[in-house]
């Protein structure tokens, strides 16, 4: 919301400046998201250079006859000649004048110092300024029209806010009441010592007294309803005044009536809404919920389809209105109005929340009424209302109704002062806890009893919802300080802890992380947890799997030309269990050039770091090339199915838990230094279709308790092993911790081995 | 044999040797097997003569050492002086791996709380209702709670709106003292921009304990805000508006590009918005059964996105999501 200060000023008596305002309300009440200036420029004595002037006398320019010959009284005594390309106005009438030497607005919006000037042969000594030149509006159609009355030479600046600073303001959910002027001058009374002045309104009497019928069928949505008749209602612009103030406050100036509407809502906060009465064929108020299908062309032109969820406002026959957020376009005030039913009701912000969403409607009414407004708002709403389209309107009033069922009670919070030093931290004397409250509008007797004032019952029910209203505004003073603590200890669980050596593992392996979408277009799993209402196509399944994600990061850098390229995501994934909730599994993922061998190179690393044996298995996956693929107990690696994208990529999954399960406790040391280990390597041929690691199990069960390392290192065919077959080179180390191991002990225990591979395999030795 | 003219004649030949093989043939000559000195020696029959020899032999030995390691040392000096490298040009490394930025910025978080004796929790990403949002005391008909906000799976199942599930949970399991953060992805329904994606991290901080204190919460993030953008930042506490939290504020700290004196980064206002922290809400201690005379608590949950594009000036918060190298090799 915008708050043009000058306006603000009406409500409260305040020293401070615009800027201090803004921080008083920043840090204490609400967002103020920037101080705007608007209007003429306030610097080097410019707004002196603005007057009244009344005009003595305006002819037809001599030489042109598209321009008036004016002469103006501001109060110098003689009045100036000023050249003038308007023709609203005439002898006598009362307008703004900018002396030369003034800084005013181009009809570009630029601004430009004002001079003295000859217009085709006649001296021009100032402007007759039109609106928008003034940068009050944006009308230029003619010049401003002051009322009568105001002397001729009074400073304009008196008049008309020819500069001003506006505040625009965002209140959280909970501060309705701050959109709203006198809310907001409430604030700004209570923070900046200012003294808020009170609004005097007379409301007019009634004359010519006739019924208005007014019915609510669904009080929990609609608990009050205020209706006024207003007869002889003359249609026309706003004064400049009014013009002025919606302008700076962001809103178009439509008509008198309709501006009225809009300007009591920026006071009060409590929205409301003008009818052409005439229009309203069924002669009465009846708000109830819509018929399904039911609908209705609101006031921007949409025909609107509504259904029971919805409320209505209608008139007896028909829907006039989408109560609370859009009047309907056939009951619109219109040039042709002469009787108008002025609405000043209440609204659930529930329903009016839905209905606005589901519409994708959202106005300047239920922006308000979605937050919920102070029920007893909507009279001193109606009655300022009803003034201003007398006084501007040359309106009567002739009948009112006030329909609820009570208004709501205003809550009764007990509080302990000390209880606010306790949560704040800082102490707040009880004096002071007590004129605090007071300033914002709670009442505190003697017994601390808090009474809440109507504008903040939905918010404030309970003792603590106190303690923030004297919290806040003491807000600047709080201490830090930093809790006890005792009885902490700050430690990492062991699979956190855990979970960092695996990403710094793989960024030792030369790895960059990935942080990709947790919800994919399509997971492998069918039973992976859809999103019924996902947001795109793209993101609307919960996935099982990371690789999905890391093949799309890895195209990425395919496309921009990354190489090497070598990605990994440790991150969660969501298996359906059948119950409300799936199982969220800690998964780490990699994908890297250099196919099955990069991905197995890793996955050792890996392995290794965490002190863990790694058993592969021969597997076919259908994520991977089914000649280079393998599972793990705790997941699977091998080369990407090139289907997926081109190269040779190796990927791998592991889920953590299952990979963290294994690892020892604690590691206890060997003996390798204090006596020699025996090295020594055998060559055997076997069939091709035995596999490395089939070996290594047969040479590690032979071995006995001293083989200390058995490593395959060289795997070789050619004519002298013959076709099918294969040589495996096996490097073997014997060591004990107790004794030094011979020569001939060592080879016992290798050709142990080899007899163990020649019977289990059929290896023939080959060196 | 002249004892003194063998010492001299060594002497001159070993300091006329230019070598470590001419002083290799020296020592040969003068001190070797076949030497006369030796010869000498295995003559030699009275203690005097034997005496006068092995002095010789001694500082001969000396010398010859002497001048050896003197050659040698010259010799290392005139080759090393021939091993010239270019010193300045790169030898292929830096094939390194990286840690994400948001990564990066989530050690740096845990590791300042686990210094102030917090613990970090897991929490879970897909939530009941109850725990997302009416434990949390959401009323019913708080935006958050629609599917126009947030991303449901059924009626009773959403994808956590805030880490904030996870305090419910931590109170569920323990009694206080508590003192946790957790951090993680959480889920809105927000259009990407440069600021927002549908997928986000927060951390969130819980403490409840006897005498915890609004001054605390503003102390605690005081020292994070301080530790993430630089010692000599002010921070700012204004009021705010949680369902979960009573006070609620919103901290701020004075903007690390332009110190405060306004810049595009902290939109001229001096000021850059972190993120939203409070007061446990008595609703919550009712909701896990403490109680809320005797506990009190603050809570925060922050964006993780925010806090990295903020402190790394990255324009475009969807940079992260998008794992191109080039980003990430720079972390």
């Amino acid at each position: 919301m915008k708050a043009p200060l000058s306006w603000l000023r009406e409500y409260v008596r305040v020293d401070a400046t615009a800027q201090e305002i803004a921080r008083r309300l920043n840090v204490s009440s609400l967002e103020v998201e920037r101080v705007l200036d608007v209007g003429v420029p306030d610097a080097d004595g410019n707004l002196a250079r603005f007057a009244v002037g009344k005009v003595v006398e305006a002819v037809k320019h001599p030489n042109a006859d598209k321009l008036q010959l004016c002469q103006v009284d501001v109060g110098e005594g003689e009045p100036r000649q000023i050249v003038c390309g308007a023709w609203n106005f005439g002898v006598g009438a009362t307008v703004a004048v900018a002396l030369p030497g003034s800084t005013v607005f181009s009809k570009d919006g630029e601004l430009f110092q004002l001079g003295e000037a000859k217009l085709r042969g006649e001296a021009s000594r100032g402007m007759i300024l039109a609106e928008d030149e003034l940068g009050l509006g944006r009308d230029h159609a003619g010049i401003m029209l002051l009322p009568d009355g105001i002397e001729p030479g009074t400073p304009l600046a008196d008049v008309l806010p020819i500069h001003d600073q506006v505040l625009d303001v965002t209140p959280t959910m909970n501060r309705v009441d701050l959109l709203s002027m006198v809310g907001l001058a409430r604030e700004v009374a209570a923070l900046c010592g200012g003294e808020l002045l009170p609004i005097d309104v007379v409301d007019p009497p009634i004359r010519h007294p006739e019924l208005v019928e007014v019915t609510v069928e669904d009080p929990d949505r609609c608990p009050r309803y205020i209706a006024r008749v207003l007869k002889n209602v003359t249609i026309g612009p706003s004064p400049i005044w009014l013009r002025a103030r919606l302008y700076a406050a962001g809103m178009r100036s439509i008509s008198n009536v309709v501006d009225v509407t809009n300007y009591v809502m920026h006071v009060h906060g409590s929205p409301l809404h003008a009818f052409d009465r005439s229009l309203l064929s069924g002669g009465c108020i009846v708000v109830r919920r819509a018929a399904d299908g039911e609908e209705l062309r609101t006031l921007d032109g949409t025909l609107r389809k509504l259904d029971s969820r919805d409320l209505m406002i209608t008139d007896g026959e028909k829907s006039v209105a989408l109560g609370a957020i859009m009047g309907g376009q056939e009951s619109e005030v219109t040039d042709q109005t002469t009787e108008v039913l002025l609405e000043a009701a209440n609204f659930e912000p529930v329903g009016i929340l839905r209905t606005s969403e589901r519409l994708g409607l959202r106005t300047e009414g239920s922006n308000r009424w979605e937050k919920g407004v102070d029920p007893y708002s909507a009279e001193p709403a109606a009655i300022l209302a009803t003034r201003l389209i007398v006084d501007l309107a040359g309106a009567e009033l002739t009948g009112a109704a006030d329909i609820h069922s009570g208004l709501p009670a205003r809550p009764v919070v007990r509080l302990r002062p000390e209880r606010t030093d306790r949560i704040v931290g800082l102490t707040v004397d009880p004096d002071e806890q007590r004129e605090i409250l007071g300033r914002l509008g709670f009442e505190v007797d003697d017994e601390w009893d808090v009474t809440v004032p109507t504008w903040r019952a939905r918010d404030v029910t309970r003792e603590i919802d106190v303690v923030e209203e004297v919290a806040r505004v003491v807000l600047e003073r709080v201490p830090h300080t930093m809790p006890l603590r005792r009885l902490v200890a700050g430690h990492l669980s062991e699979d956190q802890r855990l979970r960092r050596l695996v990403e710094d593992i793989l960024v030792g392996a030369g790895f960059a992380e990935a942080y990709t979408w947790s919800l994919v277009a399509t997971d492998p799993d069918s039973r992976a947890i859809l999103l019924p209402a996902p947001m795109t196509s793209e993101q609307a399944v919960l996935r099982t799997t990371l690789l999905s994600g890391l093949v799309d990061a890895a195209r990425v850098n395919v496309d921009a030309g990354n190489e090497p390229i070598a990605l990994f995501e440790l991150a969660r994934l969501y298996l359906p269990t059948g119950e409300q909730l799936p199982e969220e599994r800690w998964r780490v993922g990699g994908i890297v050039q250099g196919g099955f061998t990069a991905a197995r190179a890793t996955v050792e690393t890996i392995y290794a770091a965490l002190h863990l044996e790694l058993r592969v298995r021969r597997a076919v996956l259908p994520q991977l090339h089914p000649g280079k693929s393998a599972e793990i107990d705790a997941g699977w690696l091998g080369e990407l199915h090139p289907a997926l994208l081109d190269g040779e990529w190796g990927v791998f999954e592991l889920d953590l838990a299952t990979l963290f399960e294994p690892i020892p406790e604690r590691i206890d040391y060997q003996d390798v230094i204090t006596y020699p280990a025996v090295d020594q390597d055998i060559a055997v041929t076997v069939a091709e279709e035995v596999e490395a690691g089939a070996i290594r199990d047969v040479v590690v069960g032979a071995g006995g308790p001293e083989l200390r390392e058995a490593r395959l290192f060289d795997v070789y065919r050619g004519d002298q092993i013959g076709a099918g077959r294969k040589s495996v080179a096996v490097h073997l180390s014997f060591q004990s911790s107790e004794r030094t191991l011979s020569e001939d002990e060592a080879t016992a225990m290798r050709e142990q081995i080899v007899e163990a591979l020649a019977e289990r395999f059929g290896a023939e030795l080959r060196a | 044999m002249d004892a003194k003219t063998l010492e001299s004649d060594a002497l001159t030949a070993i300091a006329a040797a230019d070598t470590t093989d001419a002083i290799e043939t020296v020592r040969v000559e003068f001190l070797g097997r076949k030497s006369a000195l030796k010869q000498a020696l295995r003559e030699v029959r009275d203690r005097e003569t034997g005496m006068t020899l092995n002095a010789v032999r001694e500082r001969l030995e000396a010398a010859v050492d002497a001048r050896d390691d003197e050659l040698a040392r010259a010799e290392l000096d005139r080759r090393l002086t021939t091993e010239k490298v270019d010193v300045t040009l790169p030898a292929g490394g830096g094939g390194r791996g990286h840690l994400h930025p948001i990564t990066q910025i989530r050690r740096e978080v845990e590791d300042i709380f686990l210094g102030l004796g917090y613990r970090v929790v897991d929490g879970r990403e897909v939530e009941t209702t109850r725990y997302n949002f009416d434990a949390l005391n959401f009323p019913a008909g708080h935006p958050a709670r629609s599917p126009q906000q947030s991303l449901f799976i059924d009626d009773k199942t959403v994808l956590r709106t805030e880490t904030s599930p996870s305090q419910i949970r931590t109170m569920e399991a323990q009694q206080p003292p508590i003192y946790v953060v957790s951090l993680g992805r959480c889920y809105r329904r927000d259009t990407p921009d440069a600021t927002h994606t549908p997928i986000f991290h927060q951390v969130e901080g819980l403490v409840v304990d006897e005498g915890v204190t609004l001054a605390d919460l503003e102390g605690t993030l005081d020292f994070l805000l301080k530790k993430l953008f630089g010692e000599e930042r002010r921070t700012e506490f204004r009021t705010h508006d949680f369902p979960f939290t009573e006070p609620s504020i919103e901290a701020y700290v004075s903007c690390h590009v332009c110190d405060g004196d306004g810049c595009p980064v902290c939109r001229h206002s001096g000021w850059i918005e972190i993120g939203g922290a409070g007061m446990v809400d008595p609703k919550l201690f009712e909701f896990v059964g403490y109680d809320p005379e005797r506990y009190s608590g603050f809570a925060f949950g922050w964006g993780l996105e925010r806090i990295a594009v903020l402190r790394h000036k990255i324009p475009d918060l969807r940079e992260l999501w998008r794992n191109d190298l080039r980003l990430l090799r720079q972390f």
